[in-house]
């Protein structure tokens, strides 16, 4: 090639007369044949060109120079050398005409060129093209950048480790930036950007050439596109638009979003970063976060475009990006976590495993930094609110089961209300972290309550549910409520109502697997709730809310078998209005209107006429004498309305109750018991005759609820079944004296057995004999129906669980199994206590 | 004769405040135009100039970057790959020159750390000044840079600016002792030699 150069480096190359004598003189430059003449190919070339640049390429001359540089592919790199040649003389003097049908010429040469010979072509054809780049009319810049597109479009078969796209980039960045006149301006930007899609699309798939993703590079491709794209209005108007706009449109912004998407379609795992970094930067520099509309806009294109596996990547760079703004304002704190809960749900969907866990860490840790800075300001509180809207965003597009799964690392994540030496700050986080499991259950579809509430989750869920606080008690409900409730009826039971008919509830009868957890879990539930009724900080919203779990409760599992169970709980707070020395008048007014409310709706759901007939009488009766007892629940009453006392023929009566059930064809024998909720008795009895109870005998059942706890496949048994029935709200106040009531031989820990070895017998026998007392004593005043009971209820439970179990069984081993294991536990859990000694 | 005989090609970056007068200084130098009422620059704008230092003839990209600060992500960009920096403030504004520590901690941060740094006071035409020359002097001397005042308006000393920096820029690549490249292997773009920051593109 030196050759070539050094022969035509002379100035004024048409002059004939002094090349050729230049030739001459040079022996390197006899090719061939035509040495004394000008070459063959320059003659070609010139013949391309009119006399007058206004009448174009000549057409004829030029497929000419076509053929022979096709015939001779040899000299296409000094065709192209010429060429360039004369364009930037004609650059030079200002004859564009003649630069325009010079390119035009490179570009068909180009397009002709088979690939083999086209790499010696292309170098003298980009030195052209980045010629008339550098030249500073408009007109010649969006020409080069024509032909560099054309370039950009050719596959090439052989790589080229030496050409730089530098220049290129730079250049059509520089043009994506023009400051010129605005109707050449946006000829300009149009060609930058499309120069800078051609430069992608020309190095991407290329691993050989330039890499296009380093920073290099993408720190100006990416801020020169978004720049153009925040130009326009459109984002602001209809953020929801992703529409692919076709190619050739001229709007800078709609070719720069275009351009955008494609680049981040491109992107592989390792380059999204690279691509990321600079948005941020310019959303930082350009203060594009407040307002948000347009970081949205260009987020949402950026997780639309981006290659699905790769999605969570960009959360996780937002978040990342929260993070580095940790002493940013509040307000643009606010608007980033805002622009997250609008991606984060398009990324869920492909979110697996660990990266799922952590987002919702990160956005926890996030939550609980922003308690701990400063609680009180309303910026702060929005930043809050953002962020547990991202997190429902996201729970919100998992699939069910994760949801939980985050439901309940949301609850570990909680600290427990009972602690002491609690902060203000520790309050409100427990409040946050409540909201946003609030908001990931409303987004929650349960189909089975056993699947929704794991016994790791409904036990914290209970305890949060007596919490000191009454804000936080109503969270508790409310998430209850959005768990519980399938058919969508919270809207219809969220106030305590009498008139049940109108509310058109759906229903469905309730399925096996409901009727389990509800017989497994229902006295737990049922004692939560009332425990927290007693509670002296309550307002007539958190009685409402419990009387709407109760509701839900009632409604989702309606069935014969549960309604004894809450008729228990009705009439337990039924005496509780009226002994409680607690509670205010109000509270115990409130109080009789849930019992009324729900006393209505029972009968109702599960149909029992007779029961409903009484219901409605007793409402009747109360409207005419004493409306205080009815619903709507008040925050004040009047000071005349009597107390409910004094109306005894007003209240629900307990032998009523029984009788009508009876004839509804309910056998009512345990609800004519002994009521396990407060039977009568000065108000807050409750603890004192709950220690009697338990003293008289709910000791075994203590100890079995201890073990349910700590061995969970024990919980399932049919002997805690029977207790919890029996017993169905001492265990979560006899779970504060477990340590002290629970006998060492019950429980086969380390501990434990250390402790047995560790003691003085007597202590042991003194134990022994107390617990032998109270066994007895519970079987002698107990009546006779009450024992039966005792043992009744395990025997469905366990054929549940035999169902459940040998399902895959065959019909005679099932059969032969039942009695066995019937058999076994009836012998080993009931006579035991009583004839061990 | 023509343009494109060009022995070096060197990248030339103006930064500085808004308002420095960056873009004035660059027109001046290239089309000999001092355009009042310039607005701010977007982005990046790019020059080409070709210039004899000597026998040789050397090309310069300049890049004069907007001082705008949210445009700093694009402009930092550009740092990267230029051979010579002009830091320019203006001398009828404390301000400008108070921010200059900044920028020299920008230009430590994204531009390599051989690269030619000049220190330019613009606007000597104002009858306003607040920065001494002395005291550009010794910030100049103390960082290490070159240092001059200029006018675009009166074109003082704009000439010299660039000539003097494509001089030791000459110097600094032939120093070097870099190859010089057969005529038609010529890059794409100047910066493409691995082996020190000074490519020279050669014809």
């Amino acid at each position: 090639m030196s050759l070539v150069k050094c022969c035509f480096d002379a100035p004024e190359i048409s002059d004939l007369v002094d090349t050729f004598i230049q030739k001459c003189t040079d022996p390197g430059c006899c090719c061939g044949c035509c040495s004394a003449f000008r070459p063959r190919y320059k003659r070609l070339v010139d013949n391309i060109f009119p006399v007058n640049p206004h009448d174009g390429l000549v057409k004829s001359n030029m497929e000419k120079l076509t053929f022979y540089s096709l015939s001779s592919p040899e000299k296409l790199d000094r065709i192209g050398e010429y060429l360039y040649q004369k364009a930037a003389r004609d650059i030079y003097r200002k004859k564009y005409g003649f630069v325009i049908i010079a390119m035009e010429a490179m570009d068909q040469l180009l397009l002709a060129c088979h690939a083999p010979t086209l790499n010696l072509f292309v170098e003298s054809f980009l030195k052209m093209v980045q010629k008339l780049l550098e030249s500073t009319e408009p007109e010649l810049q969006i020409l080069a950048t024509q032909s560099f597109v054309k370039f950009a479009n050719i596959e090439e078969d052989t790589p080229s480790y030496h050409r730089r796209y530098d220049f290129f980039v730079s250049k059509f960045s520089a043009m994506c930036h023009s400051g010129d006149e605005p109707e050449i301006r946006n000829k300009i930007r149009t060609a930058g950007i499309k120069g800078l899609q051609a430069v992608v699309r020309k190095t991407v798939s290329d691993d050989l050439v330039e890499n296009i993703w380093e920073p290099v590079h993408m720190d100006k491709i990416v801020p020169s596109l978004l720049f153009n794209m925040q130009d326009s209005g459109f984002h602001i108007k209809d953020p929801g638009t992703t529409d692919i706009t076709p190619e050739d449109t001229t709007d800078p912004p709609m070719l720069a979003e275009t351009c955008m998407r494609e680049l981040v379609g491109r992107a592989s795992f390792g380059h999204i970063r690279a691509v990321l970094q600079p948005v941020l930067r310019h959303f930082d520099l350009h203060e594009l976060w407040v307002p948000n509309q347009f970081a949205i806009h260009t987020f949402r294109i950026i997780m639309f475009s981006i290659q699905a596996q790769y999605s969570y990547t960009v959360v996780e760079t937002l978040m990342a990006h929260l993070d580095e703004n940790a002493k940013s304002s509040p307000t643009i704190r606010t608007n980033i976590a805002g622009v997250l809960s609008k991606i984060i749900a398009i990324a869920a969907g492909e979110s697996v495993g660990p990266s799922v866990l952590e987002i919702i860490n990160s956005l926890l840790s996030h939550l609980r930094d922003s308690v701990k800075v400063g609680a009180s300001q309303t910026e702060e509180k929005q930043y809050q609110e953002a962020l547990i809207n991202a997190l429902g965003e996201f729970a919100n597009h998992l699939p069910d089961y994760q949801k939980i799964e985050i439901m309940m690392f949301i609850m570990s994540k909680i600290p427990y209300p009972l602690v002491d030496n609690q902060t203000p700050a520790d309050n409100l986080l427990q409040s946050i972290l409540l909201k946003s499991l609030l908001k990931v259950g409303t987004k929650y579809q349960t189909i089975h309550l056993n699947t929704t509430f794991p016994v790791s989750f409904l036990e914290p869920l209970l305890r949060m549910s007596l919490a000191p606080d009454p804000d936080m008690r109503l969270l508790v409900q409310k998430i209850l409520h959005t768990l519980i409730d399938r058919h969508h009826n919270l809207e219809k039971l969220n106030k305590p109502i009498v008139y049940v008919a109108d509310l058109e509830l759906t229903m469905e009868k309730s399925s096996r697997p409901d009727l389990i957890f509800i017989n497994k879990h229902g006295p737990t539930i049922y004692d939560a709730l009332y425990t927290s009724l007693q509670i002296e900080s309550n307002t007539t919203e958190n009685i409402e809310a419990v009387y709407t779990t109760l509701a839900l409760l009632c409604v989702e599992l309606a069935s014969a078998e549960t309604v004894i169970d809450l008729l228990q709980l009705l009439l337990g707070i039924q005496s509780l209005a009226l002994n409680s020395t607690s509670i205010t008048s109000t509270q115990k007014f409130n109080l009789h209107a849930l019992v009324i409310s729900l006393l209505v709706l029972i009968p109702t759901v599960v149909s029992i006429e007779p029961l409903s007939d009484y219901a409605n009488r007793i409402v009747n009766k109360r409207r005419a004498e004493a409306p205080q007892l009815l619903p709507e629940m008040m925050m004040h009453y009047p000071a005349s309305a009597e107390p409910a006392s004094k109306v005894p023929h007003l209240l629900v009566d307990q032998m009523a109750v029984c009788e009508y059930l009876r004839s509804g064809g309910i056998d009512p024998a345990r609800l004519a018991q002994t009521s396990p909720y407060g039977a009568g008795g000065p108000g807050n009895l409750a603890s004192a005759h709950r220690h009697s109870w338990m003293e008289n005998g709910a000791r075994g059942s203590i100890v079995e609820l201890t073990s349910a706890h700590e061995v969970d496949s024990a919980a399932s048994s049919p002997g805690v079944q029977r207790f919890f029935l029996v017993n169905p709200f001492q265990w979560a106040f006899s779970r504060s004296q477990i340590k002290i009531e629970k006998l060492p031989e019950e429980e086969l820990t380390f501990e434990s057995m250390k402790k047995v070895l560790s003691e003085p017998p007597e202590v042991r026998k003194e134990a022994e004999a107390e617990r032998r007392k109270q066994i007895s004593h519970t079987f002698r005043t107990a009546t006779f129906s009450e024992l039966v009971r005792r043992t009744q209820p395990k025997h469905e439970v366990l054929q549940n669980k035999l169902n459940e179990i040998f399902k895959s069984l065959s019909v005679t081993e099932q059969r032969a199994s039942e009695e066995k294991l019937s058999e076994k536990p009836t012998y080993e859990q009931n006579f035991p206590e009583l004839f061990f000694y | 004769m023509i343009m494109d005989d060009y022995k070096f090609l060197f990248k030339v970056v103006l930064v500085g405040n808004a308002g420095v007068g960056k873009t004035c200084l660059v027109r001046r130098f290239t089309q000999g135009l001092f355009p009042p009422g310039q607005g701010a620059t977007i982005g990046v704008d790019f020059m080409i100039k070709t210039v004899d230092v000597g026998s040789e003839k050397v090309k310069l990209q300049i890049w004069d970057t907007a001082g705008q600060e949210r445009f700093r992500s694009i402009t930092q960009s550009y740092y990267r790959s230029a051979h010579a920096l002009i830091l320019v403030y203006d001398i009828s504004c404390q301000p400008t020159f108070d921010c200059l520590p900044d920028w020299l901690r920008e230009i430590e941060e994204y531009a390599s750390s051989k690269v030619l740094r000049v220190l330019v006071g613009n606007k000597i035409d104002r009858e306003d000044r607040e920065i001494p020359t002395v005291v550009g002097e010794e910030f100049a001397e103390r960082h290490n840079m070159y240092f001059l005042e200029t006018s675009a308006k009166e074109s003082d000393n704009v000439e010299r600016l660039f000539m003097q920096i494509a001089e030791d820029l000459m110097k600094q690549a032939r120093s070097r002792d870099l190859p010089r490249y057969d005529s038609n292997t010529t890059t794409i773009d100047g910066k493409t030699s691995t082996i020190s920051d000074f490519s020279c593109c050669s014809k």
